[in-house]
């Protein structure tokens, strides 16, 4: 089978930023702690390969290690709204009727709150923190997942095979466990890639307005905040965690795409 | 007796089609009897819409009756607590129309057909497997294989070792020969009888095709729109059939001979 | 007319289609029957042209005398709906759902034959007449889902006469319907061939529809057309042993009644599975399975032998002189 154009771009930046991330767990060109105001704004050269900020810290190793912060971030906030979401949306198609009703109503309203204007509330009563962070993009992953899951499972619980399972004595949470859940993995793990790239995003805005990860540990979305005083002074240190996003959210979302279209059969056959 | 239906009635609310009247009411199983003793088969025919599948259900107890009893073994299945309810599932088993369906493809054959035993907590689960597997004329390795490396009709053995596996009292077969080639059709429905034989199994055999009900059936009733048409014994009413509906299904099956 | 000379299909080892020779003449009505993996559907998809891109191709193909082995899409297009037409077994996913069934009808003949609307439309009224649908005004509008299954094979079945085609091919076209409703749709596309003088390809596994509704039937198994005559006599009499064991071992609606012992009669049965595409014998393709099978069988393919009316591809046929 071909492959599409779209999952391998996807794949080859997803494994950039990763490889980049995993790497800075062990190995960053400099230490990028370590400030020097004597070589701030330095050029690239072989020591700082991008050059240094307003600080003097190198910047190579910062982008690197706030890959890693995205990274975490995003995974944890994607793995805990996308369980607690499909966890929903299986119980809805397990139970239906009004409970199926209540889960759904209330995934709605959860679509039409925007986003930040939770996060900001959180901040607001919690304190900023890289953990309020990923509390809020979870919370406004759980109506994905849930509408997602509701779906593909609604769609499998009219298979013979769960009839059978029925048969044999199962109850409604046995099948969803050993049948449902299995059965729907292709499209929420699908759901899942495009929502890591919504979760880059959304981090490195709440970061940007400072409502995620503190000093000094480094995110994309707080060097964009930082350098936006000195725009004119140094572009560069706003253009490169700037081109990072991009990449890491061009990147997950392409990959999501393509991993669809290679899942999905209907639109197999449509191409 | 092993299964006794008496006067079962199920409707289903259709959607309303204006906004002040009340919504329209299908009646899809009009005030149903039957009985089947043990080892014996009552086939019923007839048509889409004509209520056999929703029969068949509400005799699995997947649905429950708006009227009317349905006793398994003794046991109103609609009086039973979920726990009784359940541990009874094992007595009675369902083989489907689909071969491509009714197996969950992410699941090895093996896992499918130990899935009663194990709800059950049955020891011995594996060598019970392989006893189902051999029944239904497949061999022990094929536990490990998956769904899709098998062919329609060995599919539909496979359903139907899953069914016998729990050594059941009753078997409900829906279409269970439908989608099958006709020679894959003839050796299925040997395969039922073979069985019936050598387990003593009652069966509740459903279909919309006379001539394959007549090769398996002691008892036929036919059915169209819900409603009972004529049952009795098999040679009875197919030697003699009383309603016209009856004589039209005959012309259209015996079209061939 | 359409004549197929040892016309092949394969992909890679696989044979779907193996040297398929036969004519189809204006009025012919001929039956087609076989299990899955005979290689119905794919002789039937050749005719029209549409094959699988993927499959490799020999053998001619003539219509009206032209051989369409160099055809292009674009030939190909020109000459489905006016030439071969086609209905399928499900009626409801051969509809498009979001249109009205008279619009679907009347497309063809604006895109085919250049009619106005209006013109079309009476085209279509007509055609709704022509193949029993009852009130058909009311029906041009309907959708669909609005219709019986019955009703909606008649719009398809209307939809494939519109640009008058002379060779309507039927792949399975009873197989979803009711026993009655197969009757009447068995019974529609008789009457129409016949009117029209219009060819017919009936495909079926259902051996009372194919009896009902043609002239001459053809047997199929693993690619190979094992037997070709006359409906009635090849049913009443199969000379194949496939033919044999497929008529035996359909179900006859007579009571079976259990012996003294309380045995049932079991159903004669063809021993076996059909093999995959790939691992068919070279020779007979019915070999491993047959009842009257000779050491040479498994490696040579038996030639289609000629007796009376009709003919059959089996070494073990006694051909009187």
């Amino acid at each position: 089978m071909k492959l599409p154009v779209n999952l391998l771009i996807g794949a080859v930046l997803v494994a950039l930023v990763i490889g980049a991330a995993a790497l800075s767990l062990v190995w960053t060109p400099q230490d990028f702690t370590v400030m020097n105001v004597r070589n701030k704004f330095a050029a690239p050269d072989t020591i700082h390969w991008l050059g240094t900020d307003q600080l003097g810290r190198d910047l190579a190793s910062q982008l690197m290690a706030g890959a890693r912060n995205s990274m975490a971030v995003a995974l944890a906030a994607v793995l805990l709204g996308g369980s607690i979401g499909t966890a929903l949306g299986l119980l809805a198609a397990a139970i239906g009727g009004w409970v199926e009703d209540l889960v759904m109503r209330i995934a709605d309203i959860g679509f039409a709150f925007p986003a930040l204007l939770f996060a900001i509330m959180l901040a607001a009563v919690f304190g900023p923190s890289l953990t309020n962070a990923v509390l809020a993009i979870a919370f406004i992953n759980i109506p994905v997942f849930a509408r997602v899951a509701r779906a593909a499972a609604n769609q499998v619980w009219t298979r013979e095979y769960v009839a059978a399972a029925r048969a044999a004595g199962l109850d409604r949470f046995a099948i969803s466990r050993d049948h449902i859940l299995p059965n729907i993995a292709a499209p929420v793990i699908v759901q899942a890639t495009i929502e890591f790239a919504v979760a880059i995003l959304a981090e490195a805005a709440l970061s940007y307005l400072g409502l995620g990860a503190q000093p000094p540990s480094p995110t994309w979305g707080r060097m964009l905040s930082e350098a936006q005083t000195l725009m004119y002074q140094a572009p560069q240190l706003a253009i490169y965690p700037g081109l990072c996003i991009v990449a890491a959210v061009m990147g997950f979302g392409l990959l999501g795409d393509g991993l669809r279209d290679v899942t999905d059969p209907r639109l197999v056959r449509e191409r | 007796m092993i299964l006794d239906v008496r006067n079962v009635t199920r409707r289903y609310r259709l959607p309303r089609r204006a906004l002040l009247q009340p919504p329209p009411v299908l009646v899809a199983v009009d005030n149903a009897s039957l009985s089947i003793d043990r080892g014996q088969t009552l086939g019923i025919v007839g048509e889409s819409g004509s209520g056999k599948s929703t029969l068949a259900r509400m005799v699995m107890a997947f649905e429950r009756p708006d009227q009317g009893t349905i006793r398994f073994d003794g046991h109103d299945l609609n009086a039973l607590s979920t726990a009784e309810l359940r541990r009874l599932r094992q007595r009675f088993q369902m083989v489907f129309q689909d071969p491509y369906g009714s197996l969950d493809p992410r699941r090895t054959v093996g896992w499918s057909i130990a899935e009663p035993l194990r709800v059950m907590g049955a020891p011995d689960t594996a060598r019970r497997v392989d006893e189902a597997l051999d029944h239904v004329g497949l061999r022990a390795a094929d536990a490990g294989k998956y769904p899709h490396e098998f062919s329609g009709g060995q599919r539909q053995r496979i359903a139907i070792a899953r069914a016998i596996v729990t050594r059941p009292a009753l078997l409900v077969a829906d279409e269970a020969v439908s989608a099958l080639d006709v020679s894959v059709q003839a050796q299925i429905l040997n395969l039922l009888m073979d069985l019936q034989d050598e387990l003593g199994l009652a069966m509740l055999f459903i279909s919309h095709d006379l001539a394959v009900v007549a090769s398996i059936c002691d008892h036929l009733m036919v059915m169209q729109h819900g409603k009972t048409l004529e049952s009795g014994p098999a040679h009875q009413v197919l030697a003699a059939p009383s309603h016209p509906y009856t004589r039209s299904l005959l012309t259209a099956a015996g079209a061939a001979a | 007319m359409f004549e197929l000379d040892r016309f092949s299909v394969a992909f890679g080892s696989a044979t779907a289609l193996r040297q398929a020779s036969l004519t189809i003449r204006p009025g012919d009505r001929l039956g087609v029957v076989g299990e899955s993996g005979s290689g119905k559907t794919m002789l039937a998809l050749s005719l029209m042209g549409m094959a699988p891109e993927a499959a490799q191709v020999s053998g001619r193909l003539l219509i009206d005398g032209k051989d369409m082995s160099a055809a292009t899409e674009a030939d190909w297009q020109r000459l489905r709906a006016r030439k071969v037409a086609m209905i399928f077994q499900e009626p409801m996913s051969a509809l498009n759902p979001l249109r009205r069934v008279g619009d679907t009808v009347a497309d063809p003949l604006r895109i085919h034959l250049g009619m106005d609307r209006a013109a079309a439309r009476a085209q279509a009224l007509d055609l709704f007449r022509e193949v029993g649908i009852p009130d058909p005004e009311a029906r041009l509008r309907q959708f669909p889902h609005e219709m019986s299954g019955g009703q909606r094979q008649r719009v398809l079945i209307a939809l494939a006469l519109a640009c008058d085609p002379a060779l309507l091919i039927a792949d399975e076209p009873t197989t979803a319907l009711d026993a009655n409703v197969k009757l009447r749709i068995t019974d529609l596309l008789v009457r129409l061939a016949e009117q029209r003088g219009m060819a017919l390809l009936f495909i079926s596994h259902d051996l009372a529809s194919v009896a009902r509704a043609t002239q001459d039937i053809m047997v199929m198994y693993g690619g190979d057309i094992v037997e070709r005559g006359p409906t009635a006599e090849v049913l009443h009499d199969p000379a194949h042993p496939y033919t044999r064991g497929l008529l035996g071992a359909r179900p006859d609606p007579a009571p079976q009644q259990r012996d003294a012992a309380g045995r049932r009669p079991r159903l004669p049965t063809i021993p076996g599975t059909v093999p995959a595409l790939h691992a068919l014998a070279a020779g007979c393709r019915f070999s491993g399975r047959c009842p009257v099978e000779r050491p040479d069988c498994a490696t040579v393919k038996p030639a289609m032998r000629a007796f009376g009316t009709r003919s059959a591809a089996c070494h073990a046929l006694e051909v009187p002189a």
